[in-house]
């Protein structure tokens, strides 16, 4: 084992709830393994692309290979698949999880096997690839890439979002009825793969499990504004894992359940995470530094603690009209809602839906300061935190800083530097705090 | 003024016709990428104006306000704006055409907003539900447009526009077919320019500087045989013609390309449909940028010919011996693109140079030693 791979790169969590994802997170391997055994159908997967329940009613094994990437990360284990992938001829600054998952393919494919040691035992070959456009280009770009590496069928949605100046009223029927033919095509598509039709049925109870855990999930961050807090970030890194990886089972609603109990026992006890709980700190945004996520526990040496984050969060609940009877329109209706959120808002005063969303966690959590982390190869998280910083200075005063590395790519991250930039951080908080 | 030195002086002062059609009363209506139909601008009265930047000023006023991560194409138009040399843009408008494009859009439009603004969504994925959503948004496109300009947009004009666009694709291609000669009598870098100056003026007048063009290099005498190698380019942003200069002058024609500044924007002619709104949708979704994802189409091999068997009818019709790949820095779908389209090519014997640029003619110089090789080894 090399020297990165000895290094110490997880966080000390707060809750121990959160102490219980590792077992989740190997499951989502060890369960496709399985299928493949068994004879399921297992299918890579981008997170976040509002088709998770979709996958749970036709049974389909997801397999999300960006998670894969960040597990590698946090494992160190990382360099390998990058530099295969480099060597395939994709550029150092194309998405790393997008060069994780190309470099653990082609390596797999040379092999003739999953490499050895992989983390957590690797990803199986997949039955299909389910790219989406939600988020960023790559995670439809990147399966197209794989077919390279892995000859199956690869299907592709697209998740839309009016800009926030849209008149709704003018837009909503047509953004709807294309989100809604785009999750029928998948449908489709799945079911010529399994050779079975979807039942509705199912997909109804998948969508109440999944809207269940995430309003349980959305109320365990509501618990959060207690001071002290009762949950930091590094945990909310962890316990994303049942929301965006068990989307739509029993398993994501217990998970949150056990969880939603615990930070409520720890609100009303006002238990906090450390000790002195000086400042409250908002991760602004970017993909969190997986290869580093110990970096939360080194500002709670300082008494900052992260209190709430704006990345990987669950969607806020939203009233899908009761008038939608189809479960497919009903994810249609739902996907709009979501995207639309804060467009009123935004309309309203700074014309960013982003912006609004991170006053108002600004406001509810008692923020002291804002942290982004911008990933030299996601441009999809990192274009437009300089500019949300700078439209968040016209309505707050709160000292923001953006630290610079990538989300798994550890060659662009310098501890040295990061050192220096969260000591000036501090100063800054600490001044603020004595000019109070 | 020749016709030659009246091109080279519309491209070296770009938006120059825009600020004196400005003075004159017109408005100008700016763009990013290949999915904003000049039609439909053209059509209610207004001037389009595709927004470029430039290669040779550095990005020195961007930068602090959008991350230097980002597609430095993208970055040198904000820092353009930024420094006032977009003023006389009376609209802007951007696709949804890549990551970057779509976020820059709301940061260029807090922070230089003009009169009208306006985003389009454009679907990455192909096929009738994707078309019809991108005619929705054209729809509500024009119904913006018809508010700012206080014009309804009125179906025979959009006709006459597609009409006067559709001739002006001919004429390039026309332009084109002059560069299959070996040697070719134009150059890639005189093409580079009667391109780059039409992004900036009218469809009429453009297609008034490609007519007089083509007549001038129809005269010129055929050049003497040199058997200097013939080059095809593919990637996105080439919009000064630094690059392409540094190829010919390392010994080769540029004779044929796939860039979003090339034949990417004019090749396919918009079809006479009932609804011209139809045809719109048919062209400009039709365009061949990576940030479209071509249904998958078979096994890998049956795949890929789908994807580009059009880029080797391209190298075969203009009888390219390599293919310079041009991609500016952080774009993502371009990168992802690039080893798929290696393959391919390579597989039907096509040599291929990949390179990864920073858009700066600063850095450019750079390049020469992997040109020159790679001449060296097609030659």
């Amino acid at each position: 084992m090399d020297a990165t791979r000895q290094a110490k790169t997880t966080a000390v969590k707060g809750t121990h709830t959160a102490r219980e994802v590792r077992p989740l997170v190997k499951n989502i391997y060890q369960s496709a393994h399985e299928a493949k055994q068994n004879g399921r159908k297992v299918a890579y997967m981008m997170v976040a692309s509002h088709y998770d329940e979709i996958l749970r009613a036709m049974d389909i094994v997801p397999l999300p290979t960006e998670n894969y990437a960040g597990l590698c990360a946090a494992k160190r284990d990382m360099d390998r698949f990058l530099l295969k992938a480099e060597a395939d001829g994709y550029s150092q600054v194309l998405c790393s999880y997008a060069r994780i998952g190309l470099g653990f393919d082609s390596l797999r494919k040379e092999l003739g096997r999953i490499p050895d040691n992989s983390p957590d035992g690797g990803m199986p070959l997949p039955d299909m690839m389910l790219g989406s456009s939600a988020v960023c280009d790559p995670r439809f770009k990147w399966y197209q890439a794989a077919s390279r590496y892995l000859e199956v069928p690869t299907f592709s949605i697209d998740v839309v979002a009016p800009p926030p100046q849209a008149d709704l009223n003018q837009v909503r029927d047509h953004y709807i009825r294309y989100q809604r033919a785009q999750f029928q095509g998948l449908i489709e598509f799945l079911e010529k793969q399994t050779h079975q039709k979807m039942d509705k049925e199912r997909l109804w109870e998948a969508i109440r499990l999944g809207d269940q855990a995430w309003r349980l999930w959305h109320d365990i961050d509501r618990l959060r504004v207690a001071v002290p807090s009762p949950m930091p970030s590094q945990d909310h890194f962890s316990i994303m894992v049942a929301g965006h990886y068990y989307t739509g089972t029993q398993t994501a609603v217990d998970f949150y359940q056990k969880l939603y109990d615990e930070v409520k026992y720890k609100a009303e006890h006002k238990i906090g995470v450390i000790a002195e709980e000086k400042y409250r700190i908002l991760y602004g945004g970017g993909l969190p530094p997986w290869h580093t996520l110990w970096i939360f526990n080194y500002f709670e040496s300082f008494g900052a603690l992260f209190a709430i984050e704006n990345v990987y969060r669950g969607f806020d609940p939203v009233e899908v009209p009761a008038h939608i009877q189809d479960p497919v329109d009903y994810l249609a209706w739902r996907a709009f809602l979501r995207a639309t959120r804060y467009h009123e808002k935004a309309r309203a005063r700074s014309g960013n839906p982003t912006v609004e969303k991170l006053l108002g966690l600004i406001a509810d959590y008692a923020i002291d300061g804002v942290v982004f982390h911008a990933c030299r190869s996601c441009r999809a998280t990192t274009i437009g935190q300089t500019h949300i910083k700078s439209e968040l200075g016209k309505y707050c005063d709160l000292p923001m800083m953006q630290l610079v590395s990538d989300m798994v790519d550890l060659r662009d991250y310098s501890e040295a530097q990061w050192k220096a930039q969260i000591g000036a951080f501090m100063e800054a908080l600490a001044a603020r705090d004595g000019s109070k | 003024m020749s016709i030659v030195q009246q091109i080279e002086a519309i491209y070296a002062n770009r938006g120059g016709r825009a600020r004196e059609l400005r003075r004159a009363g017109e408005k100008i209506i700016g763009y990013f990428c290949c999915f904003v139909p000049d039609e439909i601008i053209t059509a209610l009265g207004m001037v389009p104006f595709r927004i470029q930047g430039s290669q040779s000023e550095p990005i020195d006023e961007a930068d602090a306000l959008l991350e230097p991560m980002a597609c430095p194409f993208a970055r040198s138009c904000f820092n353009m704006a930024l420094k006032g040399q977009y003023e006389f843009l009376d609209g802007f408008v951007a696709p949804h055409s890549c990551d970057t494009i779509e976020r820059m859009y709301h940061i260029w439009r807090s922070n230089t907003p003009s009169p009208f603004n306006h985003f389009i969504n454009v679907p990455h994925m192909l096929g009738p539900s994707s078309s019809e959503f991108y005619k929705n948004e054209l729809r509500y496109f024009v119904t913006c447009l018809e508010e700012f300009s206080g014009r309804k947009l009125e179906t025979e004009k959009l006709r006459e526009s597609i009409r006067l666009y559709n001739r002006r694709g001919a004429l390039l291609r026309e332009l084109y077919e002059l560069r299959k000669q070996d040697p070719p009598r134009v150059s890639g870098t005189e093409i580079t320019q009667v391109l780059v100056a039409g992004m900036g003026v009218p469809a009429a007048e453009h297609i008034d500087l490609v007519q007089a063009f083509i007549e001038e290099v129809k005269n010129r005498p055929a050049p003497a045989p040199d058997g200097l190698p013939r080059i095809f380019l593919w990637g996105n942003e080439i919009d000064d013609v630094a690059f392409i200069q540094l190829v010919e002058a390392c010994g080769a024609h540029v004779v044929m390309d796939d860039l979003c500044t090339g034949t990417r924007f004019f090749w396919e002619a918009v079809p006479e449909t009932d609804d011209p709104l139809d045809g719109l949708v048919q062209k400009y979704l039709g365009t061949h940028c990576p940030r479209s994802l071509t249904p998958q189409v078979g096994a890998r091999a049956e795949d890929l010919e789908n994807r580009f068997s059009y880029i080797r009818r391209f190298a075969a019709d203009w009888k390219a011996q390599g293919a310079i790949f041009y991609i500016v820095r952080y774009c993502d779908t371009c990168e992802l693109e690039g080893p798929d389209l290696k393959e391919y090519l390579l597989k039907h014997k096509l040599p291929v140079l990949m390179i990864e640029d920073d858009y700066s003619t600063a850095t450019i110089g750079q390049l020469r030693t992997r040109i020159q090789a790679f001449l060296e080894m097609i030659a």
